[in-house]
C-alpha cells in the first residue's frame, strides 16, 4: 500500500477531489498548509512598512491507496491539480507498511 | 398640562436640550475610548498583545475617572488656586484639590473659569463627565506608543499620577481660565491639551521606556484589520461629540464644529491614500493608511472646529494629512525619530496633526464663525466670542498666541512625563515586563489570549462539581 502526499494550491481541491473519486479512491485527508517552493512569497504593507511573507497558503491532500492503483492517484492528482504556473505543488508516494481500519479491526488492503 | 407647565423637575438654569446634547456628545467621547481605542489598538498589535492593550486601555479609563472625582476635574476646572498675583502664571497654573463629592457639588450649576461670558445651561455633573472623558483618552492616545513592553503594574501608576501632572496643568492653563487661556491663546476641543500633548508623552515615555523587542518590531503587522475598521469608525463618529460638545451649549456653532470635523476627516482620507498611490514605491491605495490620514484630519480640526469655516476645515484636513504623511515617510527615518520606538506612530498622527491644527488656528479661525453670542443683546453684535486669524485680520497676534501655547505644551509634557515615568520606575521596580513575558505576550502577562485555541477532546478525568455525578 503507498501514501499519495500533495501539496496543492487552495482553489484547486475540489477538481482534486473529482479526479481521484473518479479513479474509485474512498477517502482522503486534507490541511491547511504553508509552504513555500519556486514561487517564493508574497508582500504585504501594512502603515507604510512592507512585510515579506514566505510562507504561502496551500492544501495538503493525503490518500492511501493500493500499490495498483498509485499511478492513476497521481495522473489524477496532475491532471487536476495542475495550471501551468509556478506554485503548481508537487505530490510524492511513500511505502506504508500496515493499515488497520478503527471501527471494524480490518488489517491491510481490506481496511482502505 | 396644568402639571407639566407649573411644575419643572430642575432647575430655571438648566436647559434640557443643552443638558441633553452634553450628555449624548460625552458618551459619545466616551465610545471612542472603550470601545473604540480598546479595538483599534487591539487590531493594530500583534495577535498576542491584544488582551494587554484592550486590558490597559479599560483600566486606564477607570483610573482617570476615580482621579478625576477626588481631584482631577477641581485641579482642571475648579476656581483658580491664585499662587502668585491675579494675572501672573502662577495665578492661573491649576484649580484646587477637591472631591466632587456632595449633592451640591454634582448638582449645582456648572462653572468654569473659562467661560464668564454665558452661565452653562446644566449642573456640573454634565460637565464634570464630559471633561473626564476627554482626559480619559489622552493617556490611551500615548499607550499607543507604549505598548509591546510596558509593565503593566507601572502603566496602574502612571495613568493617575500623568493626569494629576500634566492633564490637569495642561487643561487649566487652557481651558480653566489659566495663563494661556487668558492671554488668548484657543483650543477648540483639544488639539494641544490632548493630542499635542499625547504624540509628545508617547514619544518621550517610548524614549524612556525602550524599544520593543527586535523581533517583534520585524513583525509588528496587525492583528487584525476588521477590528481597526471597527474602532476608526467609532472614533470618527464618535469626534461628533468630541467637537461639536466643546461650544458647551447646543447651538449653531456645535452644528458647524460636527460638520467641519468630518469634512476635514474625509479631506484627510483621501489626501493621504492619494499621497500613498502617487508617491510610494508601491503606488498602492491602503487601508491602514487612509486610517492614519483620517486621523490627521480629526485631530487637526480639533483645535479649530467651530472657528474655521468650511473652507478652512478642508484646508485643514489637506494640510494636516499631506504633512504627517510626509513625517510618517520620511521624517521618521531621521534622528530622534528613528531612534525612538513609538510603537502605533502616536507622535505623528497625534502630536503633529495637533500642533498644525493648533497653528493653523492663526491662520484660518474666521471671526464671522461665532461660538457664543451674548445675552440680550445681537448673536453676531458687540462682545460675542470668535477667533481671527492671520487670513481674516492680517494679525499675526492670535498665531503667535497659538505658538507659544504649543510651546508650553511641548516642554511641560515632555518634562512632566520623564519625571512621572522616572518615579514610576524608581516605585514599580522596571517599566518593561520581563524578556519572557515580551516574547510570550497576553498569556505570560494575563494568562488569557485574544482567541483561546479550542482544545479537540471533552473533559474525562477528575470531574468538577459541573459533573453531573457531583451535584
Amino acid at each position: 500500500m503507498k501514501l499519495v502526499t500533495a501539496v496543492v494550491k487552495p482553489f484547486k481541491l475540489d477538481e482534486v477531489k473529482f479526479a481521484v473519486k473518479e479513479v474509485g479512491i474512498t477517502g482522503m485527508t486534507v490541511m491547511q498548509a504553508r509552504g513555500f517552493g519556486h514561487t517564493g512569497g508574497h508582500i504585504e504593507i501594512y502603515r507604510g512598512k512592507e512585510y515579506e511573507f514566505d510562507f504561502v497558503d496551500k492544501i495538503r491532500v493525503e490518500i492511501v491507496c493500493t500499490d495498483e492503483l498509485v499511478d492513476q492517484v497521481i495522473d489524477a492528482i496532475v491532471g487536476a491539480a495542475r495550471t501551468d504556473t509556478v506554485g503548481d505543488g508537487m505530490a510524492w508516494v511513500t511505502d506504508i507498511e500496515h493499515v488497520v481500519r478503527i471501527r471494524t479491526d480490518e488489517r491491510g488492503p481490506a481496511a482502505l | 398640562m396644568l402639571f407639566a407647565a407649573t411644575n419643572i423637575p430642575y432647575p430655571s438654569w438648566l436647559n434640557p436640550a443643552d443638558n441633553t446634547w452634553q450628555l449624548v456628545a460625552a458618551t459619545l467621547v466616551g465610545l471612542m475610548s472603550l470601545p473604540g481605542l480598546a479595538v483599534l489598538y487591539g487590531g493594530l498589535v500583534r495577535k498576542k498583545w491584544i488582551v494587554n492593550t484592550m486590558l490597559m486601555v479599560f483600566a486606564g479609563f477607570s483610573l482617570t475617572l476615580i482621579v478625576w472625582m477626588l481631584w482631577g476635574y477641581n485641579l482642571a476646572f475648579g476656581p483658580q488656586s491664585h499662587f502668585g498675583p491675579t494675572g501672573s502664571f502662577w495665578s492661573g497654573f491649576i484649580g484646587h484639590f477637591t472631591p466632587l463629592s456632595t449633592a451640591g457639588a454634582e448638582q449645582g450649576q456648572a462653572v468654569s473659569g473659562a467661560n464668564t461670558l454665558i452661565p452653562f445651561h446644566y449642573s456640573t455633573a454634565s460637565l464634570a463627565y464630559f471633561q473626564f472623558v476627554f482626559a480619559a483618552i489622552t493617556p490611551l492616545l500615548f499607550l499607543g506608543g507604549l505598548v509591546g513592553r510596558l509593565k503593566f503594574k507601572a502603566w496602574l501608576l502612571i495613568v493617575p499620577l500623568w493626569i494629576t501632572m500634566i492633564y490637569c496643568v495642561n487643561a487649566a492653563l487652557l481651558w480653566g481660565g489659566g495663563f494661556f487661556a487668558q492671554k488668548g491663546a484657543v483650543d477648540y476641543s483639544g488639539g494641544y491639551v490632548i493630542h499635542l500633548s499625547a504624540g509628545v508623552a508617547a514619544f518621550v515615555g517610548a524614549a524612556i521606556l525602550g524599544p520593543r523587542r527586535w523581533q517583534d518590531r520585524e513583525n509588528a503587522f496587525p492583528s487584525n484589520l476588521m477590528m481597526v475598521a471597527v474602532g476608526a469608525g467609532i472614533l470618527w463618529l464618535g469626534w461628533n461629540g468630541f467637537n461639536g460638545g466643546d461650544p458647551f451649549y447646543a447651538g449653531a456653532d456645535a452644528a458647524s464644529a460636527v460638520l467641519n470635523t468630518n469634512v476635514a476627516t474625509a479631506v484627510g482620507v483621501i489626501v493621504w491614500l492619494l499621497m500613498d498611490m502617487l508617491f510610494t514605491k508601491q503606488k498602492k491605495p491602503t487601508f491602514l493608511g487612509a486610517i492614519n490620514g483620517m486621523l490627521c484630519g480629526l485631530v487637526a480640526i480639533t483645535p479649530s472646529a467651530g472657528w474655521v469655516n468650511g473652507t478652512g476645515a478642508i484646508i485643514v484636513g489637506l494640510v494636516a494629512s499631506s504633512v504627517v504623511w510626509v513625517a510618517w515617510n520620511h521624517l521618521s527615518k531621521v534622528r530622534p525619530f528613528s531612534k525612538v520606538d513609538d510603537a502605533l506612530g502616536v507622535v505623528y498622527t497625534h502630536g503633529i496633526a495637533g500642533l498644525i491644527g493648533g497653528l493653523l488656528v492663526g491662520l484660518l479661525a474666521d471671526p464671522g464663525m461665532v461660538q457664543y453670542g451674548v445675552a440680550g443683546a445681537h448673536y453676531k453684535g458687540p462682545g460675542s466670542f470668535s477667533v481671527g486669524g492671520w487670513f481674516f485680520t492680517h494679525s499675526f497676534h492670535q498665531l503667535w498666541e497659538q505658538f507659544l501655547a504649543a510651546c508650553w505644551i511641548i516642554g511641560y509634557t515632555a518634562i512632566g512625563t520623564t519625571v512621572v515615568f522616572y518615579i514610576v520606575k524608581f516605585v514599580v521596580g522596571g517599566l518593561r515586563e520581563s524578556d519572557e513575558a515580551l516574547r510570550i505576550g497576553d498569556i505570560a502577562i494575563h494568562e488569557e489570549e485574544a482567541f483561546p485555541e479550542p482544545t479537540f477532546g471533552e473533559p474525562v478525568g477528575t470531574p468538577s462539581h459541573l459533573h453531573p455525578d457531583n451535584i
